[in-house]
């Protein structure tokens, strides 16, 4: 079996301390109590940062899930996963 | 590639690239203080890439250290016009760096005035060490930043004043009623602001806003004890503008990046640290590639380089700075290996000398051990040697100071002129609000300093040695290494048994004859090779002997073992070639009485002594161990 190792995953995960086989699908900001306004404030800067983009105002509005996120990353042409 | 991409661009520079390579200086030395064990987290979050994840790392890698060794307990205040809980954990990891264990408490936004003039406020309580203020005209006075729909100059003038009064009664209430001191920042230059030009021009906008605040803040701290300035703005220019994020700005109403954030925690941390840290005593000063450069008794009095052509201005500018912290109080202290009659005819005969050999309280001008020398300097001065810092340019010696001194402060980590200079400039060493504030030292950093005593305690020189991982080479003379012999037996001075300069043909004739042995030395250690920095000639004698030509090491290389290694292996091969006996000459110079016993050390037996020559017998020949520090890489 190929194991993929996905960057954003591994971002997410221990920015929010998530137990490690959480769903991909289960990291939305709803569910996630830590995720609030603040949390998202330092995890803009944190995917920036590790990826090296810059989000826009209109793109940072749309942050608010794994999905999201790794559209909002594949859109400026950064793969997450390997 | 758009605006806020450009931003982004300029905010992932690593900290302090900006500010040129002293800003990482600085940091080296705020994290030699922290435990061992948190230092790798911490300088990972310092580093090039920093996020909030390495930021919580450093921070739980310091709250884990040993409890004796994190510092002590510190509650500080922190009030800004803006959001600074956003930024928390940055600055906390900047206040850990002092070091200590921060308590710190983060008022809401824009509740500066209400904490200050509330007794009830934690800032009153007994035990807060400190309260730091941070504010921006951007908050506090945004119709400067647009004064052409703010009214006229009269509008602008009498907001400005009613702004200062505000200020003017917080600060002094404050200070009335509470006990802890007052750090207050200076507003930074607005970052992002129109009309540039216009602005520039009027008396009533920001940028004269910002300047007259300023300089208010500063008389009003002169008037008023117990209030300081934290030159915010100095930061905020030296930083520039990879310190602030202007999408953080909308979004948190928080100005900074997370580099600006770390950054301004360490600023913070630094402004808070005289409040525990005595500041140091005494400056420990090197003389040659320090105070000037080139190395007095190798190069010449006329040949070594300060004045007012580069690099020399380097090092005239160094000793300027000496001298101006003298003027502020702090001893100079001078410590070198050289000859003392030469140093002494430097300070007095060299035209751009700066300082004064009657300028140092204290001086070792001697070829003992540095470590020794500051021991008996502490002695002499009748202070703990934990006052000392100490500027040298040598990588051996600062290593050497270290590990036998680990409270001394080593102020830079290279040899390099320009940063010498800056860490001299840069340095916390000397930091105080007035010169009477040494008293204000409290408790906490002694008891730091107790349970740090214990390393480094019972080094021993030979510990050291290894330590350093020395590795030598040695090599027969031959055409590859003969012009650096050449160079050494031109430049060498002080272990140089017999000074003979010999041209490159005798040197070659020398090697031609039959039986004759030259050696060469090749040094590398822990910081990189050294070069050749041994040789060592011998031509056959009479008697099946051997005659010691010349027998040199590089004044950067003593005290490493570098000539016993090289006697070692000449016995090696005398021995195999069934030579009997070895005979040597100290020729005296007026440089080179360091080697005068050294052939004695060896156990020669003295045959003769005239003024020009003393010769010396070693017959027979046994085995000799060469240093045990000493690894022979081209024996591995």
């Amino acid at each position: 079996m190929i194991v993929e190792t996905d960057r954003l995953r591994d971002l997410l995960v221990e920015f929010f301390e998530l137990a490690p086989e959480t769903a991909l699908g289960d990291i939305v900001q709803e569910r996630i109590a830590e995720w609030d306004s603040l949390a998202m404030v330092q995890l803009i800067v944190e995917i920036q940062n590790v990826f090296g983009v810059g989000f826009d105002v209109e793109e940072i509005e749309q942050l608010a899930s794994y999905s999201q996120i790794r559209q909002a990353l594949n859109r400026k042409g950064v793969k997450v996963s390997q | 590639m758009s605006y806020l991409e450009q931003e982004q661009q300029k905010a992932l520079r690593p900290l302090g690239t900006h500010a040129g390579r002293e800003g990482r200086g600085h940091l080296d030395a705020v994290i030699s203080r922290l435990p061992e064990s948190a230092r790798p987290a911490v300088m990972e979050a310092f580093g090039k890439a920093p996020t909030w994840a390495k930021v919580r790392r450093a921070n739980a890698a310091l709250e884990g250290a040993d409890a004796n060794l994190q510092g002590p307990e510190v509650v500080v205040h922190l009030l800004a016009s803006f959001n600074l809980e956003p930024i928390e954990a940055a600055l906390r990891l900047g206040l850990a760096c002092i070091p200590c264990r921060p308590q710190m408490q983060v008022a809401p936004l824009n509740t500066i005035e209400q904490h200050l003039l509330d007794q009830c406020s934690g800032v009153y309580r007994e035990h807060n060490l400190a309260t730091v203020v941070l504010w921006r005209i951007e908050e506090l006075l945004p119709e400067a930043l647009l004064p052409y729909s703010s009214g006229g100059a009269d509008a602008a003038k009498e907001r400005m004043e009613s702004l200062w009064q505000r200020i003017e009664t917080a600060c002094c209430a404050y200070r009335e009623m509470g006990k802890s001191p007052l750090v207050v920042a200076t507003f930074p230059a607005p970052q992002q602001m129109s009309g540039l030009m216009l602005n520039s021009q009027l008396v009533g906008g920001a940028l004269n806003a910002v300047a007259e605040l300023n300089c208010r803040l500063r008389e009003l701290a002169a008037s008023v004890t117990g209030l300081h300035i934290m030159d915010w703005n100095w930061w905020a220019t030296r930083e520039g503008a990879a310190a602030f994020d202007p999408m953080m700005e909308q979004m948190a109403r928080q100005p900074l990046s997370l580099q600006g954030a770390l950054s301004l925690g360490l600023f913070v941390a630094r402004h808070v640290r005289p409040f525990l840290a005595p500041r140091r005593k005494v400056l420990v000063l090197d003389a040659d590639n320090t105070l000037w450069g080139g190395i007095l008794g190798e190069d010449g009095l006329w040949n070594v380089k300060l004045g007012h052509e580069f690099p020399g201005r380097i090092f005239l500018r160094i000793q300027r700075e000496a001298r101006e912290l003298k003027n502020q109080g702090v001893l100079l202290a001078l410590v070198s290996k050289s000859d003392e009659a030469e140093v002494r005819q430097a300070f007095r005969e060299l035209p751009d000398m700066v300082l004064r050999w009657e300028d140092f309280a204290s001086r070792r001008v001697n070829f003992n051990h540095k470590y020794e020398s500051l021991r008996a300097m502490a002695e002499e001065l009748g202070l703990g040697i934990d006052s000392f810092a100490v500027l040298d340019d040598s990588d051996h010696e600062r290593e050497q100071i270290r590990m036998f001194h680990p409270e001394v402060l080593v102020i830079n980590q290279r040899s390099d002129p320009l940063h010498m200079l800056q860490a001299l400039q840069s340095t916390d060493a000397f930091d105080a609000y007035s010169l009477t504030g040494e008293d204000r030292a409290r408790h906490g950093e002694y008891q730091l300093r107790e349970a740090r005593s214990g390393r480094g305690h019972g080094a021993n020189l030979e510990e050291f040695l290894h330590a350093l991982r020395l590795e030598a080479t040695v090599e027969r003379v031959e055409e590859g290494n003969e012009q650096r012999v050449l160079q050494m037996l031109s430049k060498t001075n002080q272990f140089n048994l017999t000074t003979r300069r010999h041209r490159l043909e005798e040197v070659k004739a020398l090697m031609e004859k039959p039986g004759s042995i030259g050696l060469t030395l090749r040094l590398a250690d822990k910081f990189g090779d050294q070069g050749i920095v041994g040789v060592l000639l011998t031509v056959p004698d009479e008697g099946h002997r051997l005659r010691i030509d010349s027998y040199l090491v590089s004044c950067r290389a003593l005290g490493r073992g570098v000539e016993e290694c090289l006697w070692a292996e000449l016995v090696k091969q005398a021995l195999k070639d069934g030579v009997q006996g070895i005979v040597g000459e100290y020729i005296p110079t007026a440089k080179n009485a360091l080697a005068e016993k050294f052939y004695n050390k060896l156990g020669f037996v003295q045959l003769e002594q005239t003024p020009s020559v003393t010769r010396y017998l070693m017959e027979p020949l046994k085995p000799v161990d060469p240093p045990s520090w000493l690894a022979r890489k081209d024996e591995q």
